[in-house]
């Protein structure tokens, strides 16, 4: 406490032009403000968003040199077994990140910081909104960076660049969809463990579904079962469209399941957000 | 009605399957005032709060805060309104000026206008120094501090500080207390405080309330809540319990009551510093010489275990706890 410390803080007044011109924000412009914060914050914390895309590619990598030899068994795959197998590794890239959004709110809600952006005058699916889009940019670097990798594995995607950014572009909606549900359950747990645990319930679902194989070889009630899975519909129109060409029918299917898949997640975080800003 | 006031009617705050938190409480607090909320723990100071900030429903009474109704215009409520809660709510990944121009953005300044009122209020709760470090690093006074700032970003009229300084040391204690009360003065901001350091409600508040298991139990301004306690005493000491005796004795009819406690006598009277000559030379003129001699006045510690039931009855020879604001003078 110094001297001049003092001086500052007696002869300092903020602007005395009474209260600040009410301009009632739009919702989009919230949002903005509340996105370019939560990628200014996930920036600071590189070591929670490079693992999962450390990860994918250390699988991608390990079933090129094990299984893409052996492929040329397997019938169905339709090109490439680089090909078959990137989507996977985008999918498992997809779904660490769907964590990403949820991580970043229940920060906010165990510092207190939500409860303070509560008390602004702030459209409360801005606070659901904004995590989740900025979530969706990281979603989109971490699938580019992974889809690089298959580049210089020696990928030759039938459909160009385009359809590279559409594989991408599959992979973010896919992750904001999962991203639905870890959101809820950050909103309905306020705890940073239970969401962490929430992320893992969908990790069984990348196996449920055409993970190794061509849907054509699953018989019985893993067939169902990957049926009933968003996850075929994504891996199905992928790999169509690095191995064998734009099959409009898959990618609407697989469009179809994110959507569906979307619907049903952010139902479910939009009652928890209530739940979570509800005033008891 | 002023945009300054809160105004608190009959507020009950009941959880369903617990306990009454708020029990039917009234209270205002007068534009530019400082209203100390008092009360242990778990009195229902902070359910309190949360329902004047809007972030929880009364169940039954009637709130307005700077006129406007908490229940029904709840963002109005939150435009008029700072609130600092009693969990510091701060990013740590943030630096202070981006937490403070996204609060002020959101509250509808301009990128430039929020730029400058971030940095008036850095420097008015001296934090310049520290701009360019991430909140994560601050001390707990200084996290408080930019709390503050965040919460007077968009220049509120009332301002809500739920124990704003529960866990400084005393030197951010007083340092936060001085800007507390520069922002009432300086900026007539209405300021309610919620505490559970008496020491802290009479320094800052010009009227205090003190809530005991959801009720208010009393209210005043802080001298007017001392003045009723009654009257201060003059404490002496002396070798030995015979001597105290013989103290006790000679002083008797002197004050309004007098309390004997082993080698100690407590003598309570309405003028007890004029008093005091009066009583040396009586004790004098019996050759008695105390030890020491102490003169105690009421504080609202006092006021505050006795509407909180926590204090010894001190019409017994007890002792009773020494209170702090206690004057030694020299004996004999």
């Amino acid at each position: 406490m110094t001297a001049d410390r003092t001086e500052i803080a007696v002869t300092t007044v903020p602007p005395a032009s009474g209260p600040m011109v009410d301009r009632r924000f739009s919702f989009p412009v919230h949002v903005y403000l509340l996105v370019v914060r939560s990628l200014r914050t996930l920036s600071r914390t590189p070591e929670a968003l490079l693992p999962p895309v450390a990860i994918s590619i250390f699988f991608l990598v390990i079933y090129q040199s094990t299984l893409g030899k052996a492929a040329g068994s397997i019938p169905g795959i339709g090109g490439s077994y680089l090909g078959f197998i990137l989507p996977l590794s985008i999918v498992s890239a997809s779904l660490s990140g769907s964590g990403i959004a949820s991580q970043n709110l229940v920060r906010d809600i165990e510092r207190g910081y939500f409860d303070k952006l509560l008390l602004t005058p702030v459209r409360r699916a801005a606070l659901l909104l904004a995590p989740i889009l900025a979530g969706a940019i990281i979603l989109g670097v971490q699938a580019a960076i992974v889809v690089s990798a298959g580049l210089l594995l020696g990928l030759r995607p039938a459909t160009g660049f385009a359809g590279l950014l559409a594989v991408i572009g599959l992979g973010v909606l896919l992750g904001i969809g999962f991203s639905g549900f870890t959101v809820s359950a950050a909103l309905g747990s306020g705890s940073a463990a239970a969401t962490q645990g929430a992320s893992f319930l969908f990790f069984p679902l990348t196996f449920l579904a055409p993970t190794f194989v061509p849907l054509s070889l699953l018989s019985g009630w893993l067939k169902l079962a990957a049926r009933l899975n968003p996850i075929t519909y994504v891996l199905e129109a992928m790999r169509a469209l690095l191995n064998t060409g734009w099959d409009t029918q898959a990618i609407a299917k697989s469009v179809l399941a994110c959507l569906a898949l979307a619907v049903a997640m952010y139902t479910l975080a939009a009652l928890a957000l209530r739940f979570r800003t509800r005033r008891t | 009605m002023s945009d300054r006031e809160i105004i608190v009617e009959n507020l009950v705050k009941s959880y369903p399957g617990k306990v009454t938190a708020v029990d039917g409480i009234s209270f205002r607090v007068d534009e530019g005032t400082i209203f100390g909320f008092l009360g242990p723990n778990g009195a229902g100071k902070s359910t309190t709060i949360k329902i004047l900030t809007t972030l929880a429903l009364p169940t039954s009474g009637r709130v307005s805060v700077g006129g406007f109704d908490v229940v029904s215009q709840a963002t109005e409520v939150r435009r008029v309104a700072g609130v600092a809660l009693q969990e510091v709510g701060i990013d740590p990944l943030m630096k202070p000026m981006e937490l403070l121009v996204l609060q002020a953005r959101l509250f509808g300044a301009s990128k430039a206008e929020a730029t400058a009122r971030a940095k008036s209020l850095l420097e008015l709760l001296q934090l310049s120094d520290a701009v360019d470090r991430r909140v994560g690093t601050y001390s707990g006074g200084m996290r408080r501090r930019l709390d503050v700032a965040m919460a007077l970003v968009h220049q509120p009229k009332v301002l809500f500080l739920d124990e704003p300084t529960t866990g400084l040391d005393p030197v951010s204690r007083r340092d936060l207390w001085r800007e507390v009360r520069r922002l009432n003065r300086e900026l007539g901001i209405t300021i309610l405080l919620t505490t559970q350091y008496l020491e802290e409600a009479d320094e800052l508040a010009d009227t205090v309330a003190i809530i005991v298991a959801g009720k208010i139990a009393t209210e005043g301004s802080p001298a007017k809540l001392k003045a009723a306690m009654g009257e201060e005493s003059i404490n002496l000491v002396f070798d030995s319990a015979e001597m105290a005796d013989k103290g006790r004795s000679v002083l008797e009819r002197m004050g309004d009551r007098i309390q004997l406690d082993r080698d100690t006598v407590r003598l309570y009277l309405s003028d007890a510093a004029g008093s005091i000559p009066t009583v040396v030379s009586q004790l004098q003129q019996e050759g008695l010489a105390p030890i020491s001699l102490t003169l105690t006045q009421p504080t609202l510690d006092d006021v505050f275990l006795q509407v909180t039931g926590q204090r010894f009855v001190t019409s017994e020879a007890t002792k009773v706890k020494p209170s702090r604001s206690r004057q030694r003078v020299e004996g004999n």
